[in-house]
């Protein structure tokens, strides 16, 4: 039973909601049965039943975190953690059955994959159903498919590097994830390979009281480079969902990675997903996040900067409206020489909303001539609201150059003054501030996903100022 | 006869428990340019945010009518559509809202028309030429980082922009160069038709030197005081507000 | 030997980040306690009683910290401030007075204006115990001015409580030095409750060696237009470590009310820690909150500048560290007083 019922606008296309037809559904709850049923489901090769299984113990082995939001309306005896669509993984659009394509049709993705992207995957509930990539990019070598084809077909690469980087005993929900994951996306850059367009993966829970557990796992090898676009949302019902997916990156020496996501769960979605990037030698990983939907969300993506002349970017907006609870942030380990962070995270709380931002900078005791740069600004659009920032600074060693700035505040009136004298609405003019304060974000991303992002924000404002 | 552009009677405005205004009577017809000086403190940028109803001031009493309408309760918004516009002494700064964007959204606001973007863009860049702005300021966020002249430069092009038929001018020459004043006055004279008209605010009167004025207003204590043409302003430049101190 | 965990914070975070708490091991809490005699009182001592009131604390360091003072407390003092008072109060640690627990409570009367210094000094090096309590309550338009100087030594342990209470238009001012310890654990709170009330602090710390300095500090904001600046300025060396914990909460209500956390850490070796949560919470939407956090070693340049007006290294540092403080140094109005802390920066340094 969802505690409350949320009132919501218009979500307009992400709230389309399709029949619940799927293929197969698994039992709701966690045993090693169901376990060893997915497993089956997914024919999955021994190792990987193994590990399911160990995932599992960990599982009920760790507490929940002692920090952060009240999860305790998460029942996971009420939630299916595999849900197979009625299809089968196709690489034309035309094959996939007519309501779900109608879905992404509706979200954009195959018009965008003809116009700006270079792949695209697309998961309905538990299964990816659409993997396909621009022709040139196979020639290269670039490996873009699937995480369950990723598997069978290349088992030495994701052997090698699954959930390494991530480990199942980091907290509970990546135990679960390990137990449960299906899905996802695995993409391989080969050395020196430089993709100029993006590669797209898009996630759509359809399902209700059911749990999305997606595993993107990216290896852009030296001197590589890559940008990828992750986007979800989901239909809104009364009972929670779950989303733990789970993402690996391991950016090589001297490659380029930018990680961008658009997150817009419906407001009944508990996102506890978990993001980290290892980064290699002279090698740059970029993170541009936008978080609008879910009830809550606890998503602190983490760059460890292993390599000597390593370089993050954090650049993210949250925007919290009622009944949602966003705890969000980023984390950064400077555990090498000459390396460097910078980070510049945004909030929004309106109508009662609680946006968090909770992070960490590490700067090891070996991480000589090192730099870090933090700032953070909160936006309280009402006295109803909540933001709190909670940054920890950890700083090990005295050869660094270390900043952190934070800010909270709400729209001033001299400045609604001034855009009213201008002829503009306060609504407008509130819009007009709230969409600068979130411009520094939006430049980052592709123009059709800045423009989404105005959307939304613009989405969010409606009723909610005036 | 002269058509009245907005009209002004027995204004009182508080601010912050304070009272500032106390009956201040003004008319001022198309084709004129008025001139309110005074003192720090007289009053004069109350009187141009109660004429924008700024929420921050109380009006306790008196109307304004502008164009025979009442304008005394309107919202802000709406008075900027009916042709007023205000540039204001510390224009305020709007991070990730590029000069252009804003310019175009508001003259739409204004106009209620859609604005082409090309023909808009040449507009602006001509406007920007003529004020002596750096064209790369198009794409900077709404004065973020501007020197104080470049804000004030960016106020008259707004005000060219969107073309009012009352423009107040609040200070607009305080703290300017004499090279700036020019340009600012320079970009008044474009604006001035027969049909529109300018209430300059200042407590200075620089920029009255490469202006033809109509009416000189002396504001003292929240009141006009004295009332006279172009020779006003020389005389409180000769000697300042000393003699009229008093009579508030 | 007890083990302590203590100055929790308002409000947790992951465990892995180590700043929830802080543990201390092995710690030989005193469980005889005789009077401590040599404490010296400068000022109008007809203002002191030792009538303390109940002990009921918002926060506090530790349970069984408080507790010890609740039972065994060896100093009471009570100081009402009715006009413009100055007191000095000094506590000078020796073999024969090792243990000190005191209970302060000061009342800022109405439109009082004062300064109360509280200094703590070890002249030798044994081990010390020094657990006190300070609670300040200032009335409607008082202002209340106060100085905590810590010169213990690098052996003893240095725990304090600070509570208070700030009631309209009044205004409560902390300069508080904090040198001394093998631990030092602050554990500051102060609601702010009064429409128009004002806290500040300043804090410089100077930590060497194996010492560990973890300051926690929490302001709560809830009158209106009330306002909380927080000013930390600290220099480390060798191995010392520094947890600062700061955290202004703006509360419901505290419309117009304004927040400034501002830390900075200078590191003078490579093995020197400084761990820094600088925490805003805010439910109130008409607010202003700022908090900046620093760390790094002293610039080389300015380094570089101050050794070609023929300096040596150290002593360019010291001049360095001493120009850091100085600001804050420039609250304590007391010539002889502020000539003895820079004296102490100079030796801590050397």
């Amino acid at each position: 039973m969802g505690k409350t019922n949320i009132d919501e606008i218009n979500r307009n296309i992400y709230d389309i909601k399709n029949k619940d037809e799927y293929e197969f559904k698994i039992k709701k709850g966690l045993t090693p049965d169901i376990i060893k049923e997915i497993s089956i489901q997914k024919n999955d090769p021994e190792w990987m039943k193994d590990f399911r299984l160990k995932a599992l113990e960990v599982y009920n082995k760790l507490e929940l975190p002692t920090w952060g939001p009240n999860l305790s309306e998460l029942n996971m005896e009420e939630i299916a953690t595999y849900v197979r669509p009625k299809t089968k993984l196709n690489n034309s659009w035309e094959d996939v059955p007519e309501d779900i394509k109608s879905t992404f049709d509706k979200l954009g993705i195959p018009e965008a994959e003809k116009t700006s992207l270079a792949g695209v995957g697309a998961q309905y509930d538990s299964e990816v159903v659409y993997h396909s990539m621009k022709e040139e990019l196979i020639k290269q070598g670039v490996i873009y498919t699937d995480m369950e084809t990723a598997v069978k077909e290349y088992p030495d690469l994701v052997q090698k590097h699954f959930m390494k980087c991530v480990p199942i005993y980091d907290h509970k929900f990546v135990a679960l994830h390990g137990a449960v994951w299906s899905g996802g996306s695995f993409v391989y850059v080969p050395k020196g390979v430089k993709v100029d367009i993006p590669l797209q993966s898009y996630f759509r829970l359809n399902s209700p009281e059911s749990g999305q557990f997606e595993h993107t796992l990216i290896i852009v090898d030296e001197g590589a480079s890559l940008h990828f676009i992750e986007g979800c949302s989901a239909p809104k019902y009364n009972k929670v969902n779950l989303h733990a997916g789970c993402v690996e990156l391991y950016v090589k020496d001297n490659a380029y990675l930018r990680y961008s996501t658009i997150e817009n769960w419906s407001k009944n979605m508990l996102n506890l997903n978990t993001k980290k990037a290892i980064v290699g030698k002279n090698a740059k990983m970029e993170w541009v996040s936008g978080s609008f939907g879910s009830k809550i969300s606890m998503l602190y993506p983490m760059s460890i900067l292993n390599g000597e002349g390593s370089k993050t970017e954090f650049t993210g907006i949250s925007f919290a409206g009622k009944g949602q609870n966003l705890d969000n942030g980023f984390k950064v380990i400077h555990n090498a020489k000459n390396t460097s962070s910078l980070v510049n995270a945004k909030s929004i709380s309106k109508n009662g909303g609680k946006c968090t931002y909770r992070s960490l900078v590490r700067i090891e005791e070996n991480a000589k001539n090192s730099k870090s740069s933090v700032s953070c600004e909160s936006l309280m659009l009402d006295d109803i609201s909540i933001s709190d920032t909670i940054p920890v600074n950890d700083i090990k060693t005295d050869e660094v150059e270390f900043s952190h700035e934070a800010k909270i505040g709400k729209i001033s009136d001299k400045t609604i003054f001034y855009l009213m004298s201008r002829g503009l609405s306060e609504e407008d003019a509130k819009a007009m501030i709230v969409r600068g304060f979130a411009y520094p974000i939006s430049k980052e991303l592709p123009i059709e996903y800045a423009v989404e992002m105005n959307n939304l924000i613009n989405l969010e404002l409606e009723g909610a100022i005036g | 006869m002269k058509e009245t552009l907005i009209e002004i009677k027995d204004l009182c405005v508080k601010a912050e428990e304070k009272e500032i205004l106390k009956g201040i009577n003004l008319n001022i017809n198309k084709g004129e340019i008025h001139v309110i000086m005074g003192p720090n403190g007289s009053g004069k940028t109350t009187t141009a945010n109660a004429i924008l109803n700024n929420p921050a001031y109380t009006k306790t009493k008196g109307t304004i009518n502008f164009e025979g309408t009442d304008i005394t309760n309107s919202k802000t918004d709406e008075i900027a559509r009916k042709g007023v516009f205000m540039s204001f002494q510390l224009p305020e700064e709007i991070p990730g809202v590029s000069v252009t964007n804003f310019l175009k959204y508001a003259k739409n606001k204004v106009t209620g028309e859609p604005v082409k973007i090309f023909k808009f863009k040449q507009e602006l860049k001509g406007y920007m030429e003529e004020l002596n702005m750096n064209s790369n300021n198009m794409e900077r966020s709404l004065n973020v980082g501007f020197s104080g002249g470049e804000k004030k430069k960016n106020e008259i092009l707004q005000m060219l922009v969107l073309n009012p038929k009352l423009a107040i001018l609040d200070e607009t020459d305080s703290g300017l160069d004499v090279d700036a004043i020019k340009t600012v006055s320079k970009g008044i004279e474009m604006f001035k038709n027969n049909d529109n008209a300018i209430l300059i605010i200042t407590h200075n009167t620089k920029i009255l030197h490469s202006l033809k004025v109509d009416y000189v207003h002396v504001l003292v204590n929240g009141k006009i005081v004295k009332t006279g043409g172009q020779e006003l302003a020389n005389e409180i430049e000769a000697n300042g507000y000393e003699r009229y101190k008093h009579k508030a | 030997m007890d083990n302590l965990k203590l100055n929790e914070t308002p409000i947790r975070t992951s465990r892995n980040f180590n700043i929830n708490n802080i543990k201390l091991e092995n710690i030989k809490i005193p469980d005889t306690i005789n009077k401590f005699n040599n404490i010296a009182i400068t000022g109008n001592s007809s203002l002191i009683s030792n009538n303390t009131s109940n002990i009921k604390l918002t926060y506090g360091i530790e349970e069984e910290l408080i507790n010890q003072i609740k039972e065994h407390s060896n100093i009471e003092l009570k100081i009402n401030c009715f006009e413009h008072e100055q007191m000095q109060v000094d506590f000078n640690f020796d073999e024969n007075n090792p243990t000190l627990l005191e209970n302060i409570e000061i009342i800022a009367n109405e439109s009082s204006k004062s300064t109360i210094i509280l200094k703590y000094k070890s002249q030798d090096d044994l081990e010390y115990w020094h657990n006190g309590l300070i609670r300040v309550n200032a009335k409607k338009n008082s202002e209340i001015n106060i100085i905590l100087v810590n010169l213990l030594n690098m052996k003893s342990n240095n725990f304090m409580s600070i509570e208070n209470n700030i009631e309209e238009n009044a205004k409560i001012k902390y300069t508080i030095i904090d040198f001394g310890g093998r631990n030092s654990i602050t554990n500051y709170y102060c609601n702010i409750i009064g429409e128009n009330s004002n806290n500040t602090i300043n804090t410089i710390y100077l930590g060497k060696e194996n010492q560990l300095f973890d300051l926690n500090y929490i302001g709560e904001l809830r009158g209106k237009k009330s306002n909380i600046d927080i000013e930390v300025q600290g220099a480390l060396t060798d191995k010392a470590k520094k947890h600062f914990k700061g955290t202004i909460n703006f509360k419901k209500g505290c419309k117009k009310a304004t927040g400034n956390e501002n830390e900075s850490c200078m590191l003078l070796s490579d093995t020197a820690k400084s761990l820094a949560l600088p925490m805003l919470l805010c439910s109130e939407e008409d607010v202003e909150g700022n908090h900046s956090s620093s760390a790094g070693k002293i610039g080389e340049k300015e380094l570089f500048y101050i050794m070609s007006r023929g300096f040596k290294l150290k002593e360019a540092m010291k001049l360095m560290v001493r120009a850091k403080f100085n600001k804050i140094l420039e609250n304590i109005d007391n010539e002889e007083l502020k000539e003895e802390i820079i004296y102490e920066i100079d030796k801590r340094l050397d």
